[in-house]
């Protein structure tokens, strides 16, 4: 704080206050306007009765095969619609339609992670797509990165984070954010434990540390171990 | 590089506030950056640089990024400790307990504005 003027900063500046020059407090969030737009796709997946699911994780680790075999097992039980953020591709999303579910792919052109308004743009695009319009669950697979992510909200009801075994177990120390806004840790690919220096349980302590209330899901899609925990975890909030 | 999107959105809000307040240049723009806000204050600052100069507004704008320490509580006691850097505390050194957990300050918030 400046003592001449009450400023925030704290370098040698003049203080001319010629009358012209005004100084105006204000407090807002550079965030702001994406939470704006969160709020307003919130509202547009209640008014549509959606629950939409925000997958955060580093590349390749294993969200959209985990989409796949979710629509093998649950496609008949629960409407699924997927929009995917991966940077160049079509890849991701014409996986998925190979499923026979709706899907479209965000392309953020070499951004590093998926905002509000490029959600909602994505919302309306899957309402063209064939059976895009009466989804219940919709996935939102984010640009692979632990990061940035993070630090936008796109109106989800539930954001994910997913760790791959070969990730290594330090990582929610590392990525406090991603675990901190999360309701849902998943550790994947845990079929490969026995190959890695992994340790389940520091992962799981890091993390509760970070979000008490954060709920683990251990799985692996090639084992089948703990899948069912994650389909019953769709389940409840699709009953809900 | 979403330092650059935010500062985007910055430049925006200061065309705003520069409107409200009949103001025609920004002087100095102060911002507060939360050490587990994601966002890379060099990259934050490297984005300023590249965008003020292109509107008269914000021309002669000069930033300053006050950073806020990284935080971390206990859960064992109450204490709070601040940490240099990236580096993160083993334990409490009130209690000594290794319940250690990032604390607060993960925004990126417009402070002040001065402008004539
Ligand atoms: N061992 C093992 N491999 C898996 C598992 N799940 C996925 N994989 C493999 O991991 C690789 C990446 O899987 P993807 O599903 O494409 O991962 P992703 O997270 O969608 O990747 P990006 O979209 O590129 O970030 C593929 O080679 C998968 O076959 C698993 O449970 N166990
Ligand atoms: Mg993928
Ligand atoms: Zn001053
Ligand atoms: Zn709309
Ligand atoms: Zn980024
Ligand atoms: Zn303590």
């Amino acid at each position: 704080m400046c003592d001449a003027c009450g400023c925030v900063h704290e370098d040698n500046h003049e203080h001319q206050e010629s009358g012209t020059r005004k100084r105006v407090d204000v407090h807002e969030s550079l965030f702001e306007a994406n939470r704006a737009k969160a709020r307003e796709n919130r509202k547009h997946f209640d008014g549509r009765g959606l629950v939409v699911i925000n997958m955060i994780s580093s590349p390749g680790s294993g969200k959209t095969t985990l989409l796949e075999k979710t629509i093998d097992t649950l496609g008949n039980e629960i409407r699924i619609g997927v929009i995917e953020g991966d940077i160049e591709t079509e890849r991701d999303a014409e996986r998925i339609r190979a499923k026979g579910v709706p899907a479209v792919q965000l392309t953020p052109g070499g951004a590093c992670h998926l905002d509000a308004a490029q959600v909602h743009r994505g919302l309306h695009l899957l309402e063209q797509e064939r059976g895009g319009e009466d989804i219940r669950l919709l996935f939102i697979e984010n640009v692979g990165n632990l990061v940035c992510p993070a630090a936008f909200d796109l109106g989800e009801h539930q954001r994910m984070v997913a760790l791959s075994v070969p990730e290594g177990s330090d990582k929610p120390a590392k990525y406090p954010k991603a675990f901190g806004t999360s309701q849902l840790f998943l550790i994947s690919k845990t079929d490969l434990l026995p190959y890695f220096d992994f340790s389940l349980e520091e992962a799981r302590r890091e993390a509760l540390l970070i979000n008490p209330d954060l709920e683990t899901i251990e799985c692996s899609t090639v084992s089948g171990e703990g899948f069912d925990q994650w389909l019953d975890w769709l389940r409840r909030l699709c009953a809900a | 590089m979403h330092e650059f999107s935010l500062v985007q959105g910055l430049m925006g809000q200061l065309e705003t506030l520069a409107a409200e307040n009949g103001a025609e240049r920004i002087l100095l723009v102060t911002m507060e950056i939360g050490p587990f806000s994601g966002v890379v204050v060099d990259s934050f600052r490297f984005g300023f640089e590249a965008l003020a100069p292109l509107t008269p507004l914000t021309r002669n704008a000069r930033l300053i990024v006050l950073q806020l320490p990284q935080r971390y509580g206990c859960r064992d006691c109450d204490n709070e400790q601040d940490m240099d850097g990236d580096a993160r505390p083993e334990d409490c050194p009130c209690c000594g307990s290794r319940e250690i957990f990032p604390l607060g300050a993960d925004d990126v918030v417009l402070r002040q504005v001065e402008m004539e």
